[in-house]
């Protein structure tokens, strides 16, 4: 055979080959891979990538958002597909209403707390059949951060309602404090007016319903075994808890926001409000850029979120979308991204091996502002129709 | 015969590829316009923002380029317009949450959910201030003792004034805030008066208002009010122009403040330096909430638009320059430096505490409380009737006028004048609510023909108005004239000599004076409102309602 010709039978059958490469390409996006990269990119749709979407609570936002940057920059892939991660953000209430009632279908929730896929988990189960998630399975549901709920004051304010020792129930002194018609006049300061406390709506945020709930326990004297007598039957509690709420002039909408206006806006709004750990450690250089220090102060017993990450087992999360899901909740629990978690947003990590106290920690950092790694006791979680009956109380006596 | 076809192949491919890059792509020529209705004491602020915003020509996620027209406008009287359905922009901007409620109640009378949907973000922040010139302050104990909205109003109501003080000269203390039912900071000004007189800071109610000592608290203040006014920006102008001797304090916003003494401070105003009082009962914080209407006429692309927008005012550089301009930037990150210092007559660790906002039901109480107990006016309106007003300019005349009179309540006196080779009085100066219906009838009838008398008009006016006005009214003359003088005995320098009252301060009668079309001789209505403390507007047939709403407002 001359050598022009087997030249050219060699280039056809090249040709031929690269051919069907680029067809096999359009059918599987694994095989495109494979194609001569320059007419790949010019030739062939780009393959389209698998979208998961993640519904998830506005506090652990900034953390979230850099996990994702990160996680899309190791470019990662399902079958030669690559992942894109999608972020919308809501409160821990409503997005499981919004899974309930149809209007958001996403891949991922992560509301504040593992108490919002506990409600989920009931009610899907009672209105579709089978519920659209597991808490128990550690596979597809996992606690990826945890962060206590404590209460945030402006420590020049603290520091004259308290004192450097505060002893005894935080919840019993403040709402003595806030009940009495003088103020801060009492305490020597009537230019500050009456005392301002506040807290997130609880039938919006977590937070604010993480508050009634340890307020209530603490009424009651107890941690665990909360019960709907005990709200509904005692008109003591009822009167106590009515007036509380009653000195709280506007509830916020989620804790993030609510944060943010009380930096902004400095003491003449609020004196001190109730918000996760991670909130307040965000906010303490900002807060002595306006308005001078905050101080940090933990409730007898706390209830921690643990910021779920759930995989919804529902019809519109296809195989595909799982795995790549999967993918993504086991990069948000490396120790890369728990370390992030901690040292820059102030999230305690789940993964052991990140200790609270290292070099750069806020824990270490401000310490004198309060902040401490040993935790009070966590308050027992109550059944579903306690939170329930808490929920209705206050939405029938002290919402407006 | 392959090369050929490959190198064309190349060819089309690049072409194709850089198309793209070109920006010819079709869909991108796309355009969505937005517009925004915001509070006037932020213009400085928003406006150049706009400009740099359009200029960029920013898309929205589907790559529509976005356009933005933006028109500052008093907080009250757009939510009623929004409310209404005649105002109906993408997004409002007011000076403060305050009116939010109130406005969402309106509108759901007529619509099943609110006009603003939960909390809207906050733009930038300023406390509401009392802002006073300092050796006034001085003299009060600033900064060193705690001043509050009762101290105010003792001082306001004192029969002696600054003479109480040691300081006759000053004469009686002149305080300004604006009308309550257009603009937020005077809304703001009333129901801290409310508090004030109850004697809470908290937890307003309507049986509060009902009160003796609430009603005669506000009665009291009210009487120290030189004038009222639309919009606060405007009302700040007048003071740092017309000095002390026309306003001794003002109900203003911290940010106006700072401007004022930036200014001065630049060698730009020869004023006297002015400070903010953080009344010591608590204030309220004008916070510009950015809330994108939840109403028919907003599309989800405008949405998308206007949610751009939004992130775009917030970013650093544009909350940097709110701080230079004396706002509180919203942007925690940015610390509260100068210009927020004593310097520029503020103290950014102020203020201590708020009063609380009442709700809805509350606020329109003391809207209508004040109504009852504001400061009656004595008002002359003068109607140029010369030949020249003939045909659709005699006609927009009366139907404004008529309009006007329907704005004054039954205290308040009225004199009309109108003005050709004579003068008639239509209604000599007495109380309205006896005679509505036949001045009504009387306006109606109302025919042009002859020459323009403006200044014997004028003159006479105001000599009316120094025998038969009362000076614990507010006494102001609207003068509207389509020429120039063409048959008055007095001559001009004369007139102005007589109605030159700047001396006397704020409670001297006013004059506005409204230049009708083309041929009106604009520079001597200027003149004659100036030489009063009063200002000129120029108008034609179809502004002229407005414009008297406007000078409605003062009132």
């Amino acid at each position: 055979m001359p050598t022009p010709r087997l030249n050219k039978l060699i280039f056809l059958v090249y040709m031929l080959m690269t051919a069907g490469v680029f067809i096999a390409a359009l059918a599987s996006p694994a095989v495109r891979a494979v194609a001569y990269a320059p007419l790949r990119d010019l030739l062939l749709p780009p393959p389209r990538p698998i979208v998961v979407s993640v519904l998830y609570s506005t506090e652990k936002a900034a953390w979230l958002e850099e996990a994702v940057a990160r996680f899309q920059a190791t470019q990662p892939q399902v079958d030669g597909r690559p992942i894109a991660i999608q972020l919308a953000r809501s409160g821990s209430r409503e997005i499981y209403l919004a899974v309930l009632d149809g209007s958001a279908k996403p891949d991922i929730i992560s509301p504040a707390s593992t108490l919002q896929i506990h409600i989920l988990q009931d009610l899907s189960a009672g209105q579709f059949g089978t519920p659209v998630v597991n808490a128990a399975d550690r596979q597809t549901c996992r606690q990826v951060l945890r962060s206590p709920l404590v209460l945030v004051a402006w420590e020049e304010r603290a520091q004259v309602l308290w004192g450097d020792q505060r002893a005894g129930d935080l919840w019993l002194q403040l709402q003595t404090a806030l009940t009495d018609p003088g103020g801060w006049q009492k305490y020597g300061r009537p230019e500050w007016g009456y005392i301002k406390f506040g807290h997130t709506n609880p039938l919006k945020s977590n937070s604010g319903f993480q508050t009634i709930l340890l307020m209530t326990y603490s009424y009651f004297g107890k941690t665990s075994g909360l019960t709907s007598a005990d709200i509904l039957g005692d008109e003591d509690y009822q009167a106590w808890f009515t007036a509380f709420e009653g000195a709280i002039s506007r509830f916020g909408e989620s804790t993030g926001t609510y944060m943010q206006e009380i930096v902004a806006y400095g003491p003449s709004m609020y004196d001190m409000v109730a918000v996760y750990e991670a909130t307040a450690i965000e906010y303490m250089d900002r807060a002595v850029g306006r308005y001078g220090a905050l101080r940090v102060y933990y409730p007898p017993a706390t209830s921690m979120s643990d910021h779920p990450f759930c995989i919804l087992q529902a019809d519109w999360v296809t195989p595909e979308k799982a795995r790549a899901a999967q993918m993504f909740l086991d990069y948000l629990t490396t120790p890369e991204l728990q370390q992030l978690a901690l040292l820059e947003h102030g999230f305690r990590p789940v993964e052991p091996g990140v200790p609270l106290e290292q070099p750069g920690s806020p824990f270490n950092r401000y310490a004198a502002n309060g902040l401490r790694v040993d935790l009070p006791p966590e308050v027992e979680t109550p059944p579903g129709d306690v939170l329930n009956t808490l929920l209705d109380f206050w939405a029938r006596n002290i919402q407006r | 015969m392959l090369s050929r076809i490959s190198r064309l192949l190349i060819v089309v491919l690049l072409l194709i590829s850089a198309l793209p890059a070109c920006g010819y792509w079709p869909g991108t020529s796309k355009t969505v316009t937005i517009t925004v209705v915001y509070g006037s004491e932020k213009k400085e602020w928003l406006e150049p923002l706009v400009a740099a915003y359009n200029a960029a020509r920013r898309k929205t996620p589907d790559g529509a380029v976005i356009e933005v027209v933006a028109t500052p406008m008093g907080s009250i009287e757009a939510a009623e317009a929004i409310v209404a359905g005649t105002l109906q922009p993408t997004v409002w901007s007011p000076a403060s949450s305050l009116y939010i409620p109130v406005a969402n109640a309106a509108w759901r009378s007529q619509h099943a959910d609110d006009l603003v949907v939960g909390d809207p973000p906050k733009l930038v922040l300023s406390p509401v201030v009392i802002a006073i010139w300092k050796p006034m302050a001085e003299v009060l104990g600033w900064p060193d003792k705690p001043l509050g909205w009762a101290d105010i109003a003792a001082l306001a109501t004192s029969p002696e004034g600054w003479g109480a003080y040691g300081y006759p000269e000053w004469g009686t203390f002149k305080l300004g805030h604006t009308h309550p039912d257009y603009s937020n900071s005077g809304l703001i000004a009333v129901i801290a008066e409310a508090y004030a007189g109850a004697g809470k800071q908290r937890g307003l109610t309507l049986q509060d208002l009902q009160s003796p000592e609430v009603r005669s608290f506000m009665l009291d203040v009210e009487s120290s009010i030189i004038h009222y006014g639309i919009s606060t920006g405007f009302f700040a102008e007048r003071m740092f122009e017309l000095g002390p001797s026309y306003l001794s304090a003002a109900v203003l916003y911290e940010n106006l403040v700072v401007a004022q003494e930036s200014k001065r401070l630049a060698g730009q105003s020869a004023q006297l330096p002015v400070v903010a009082i953080y009344p010591k009962e608590g204030t309220f914080w004008s916070d510009h909430p950015y809330a994108i209407l939840n109403a028919p006429w907003v599309t989800a692309e405008q949405r998308a638009a206007a949610e751009d927008l939004l992130g775009y005012l917030l970013d650093r550089p544009q909350q940097l320059r709110a701080l230079e301009l004396g706002f509180r930037p919203a942007d925690t990150d940015i610390p509260l430096g100068a210009p927020l210092d004593a310097q520029h007559g503020v103290d950014p660790t102020q203020p201590q505490t708020v009063l609380e906002i009442p709700p809805a039901t509350v606020i329109a109480g003391v809207q209508a409380l004040w109504r009852e107990v504001k400061k009656p006016v004595d008002v002359i309106a003068l109607l140029d009737v010369s030949g020249s007003m003939s045909g659709e300019r005699i006609a927009a005349a009366r139907t404004s006028l008529l309009e006007f009179i329907n704005l004054l309540d039954d205290r308040d006196g009225l004199e009309i004048i109108l003005f050709s080779d004579d003068l008639v009085t239509l209604t000599p100066l007495s109380p309205l609510g006896e005679k509505r219906q036949e001045v009504l009838r009387k306006v109606s009838g109302v025919v042009e023909g002859g020459n323009t008398r403006l200044y014997d008009a004028v003159y006479t006016a105001y000599q009316d108005m120094r025998e038969r006005g009362n000076p614990a009214h507010i006494r102001a003359m609207i003068v509207l004239s389509d020429g120039e003088d063409t048959a008055s005995e007095v001559q001009l320098p004369e007139l102005l000599r007589t109605i030159s009252n700047l001396s006397e301060g704020g409670t001297a009668p006013k004059i506005f004076t409204i230049a009708f079309g083309e041929d009106a001789d604009r520079e001597v209505l200027r003149k004659i409102a100036e030489a009063t403390g009063g200002k000129q507007y120029d108008s034609d047939p179809k502004n002229l309602r407005q414009i008297y709403a406007e000078i409605a407002t003062f009132f």
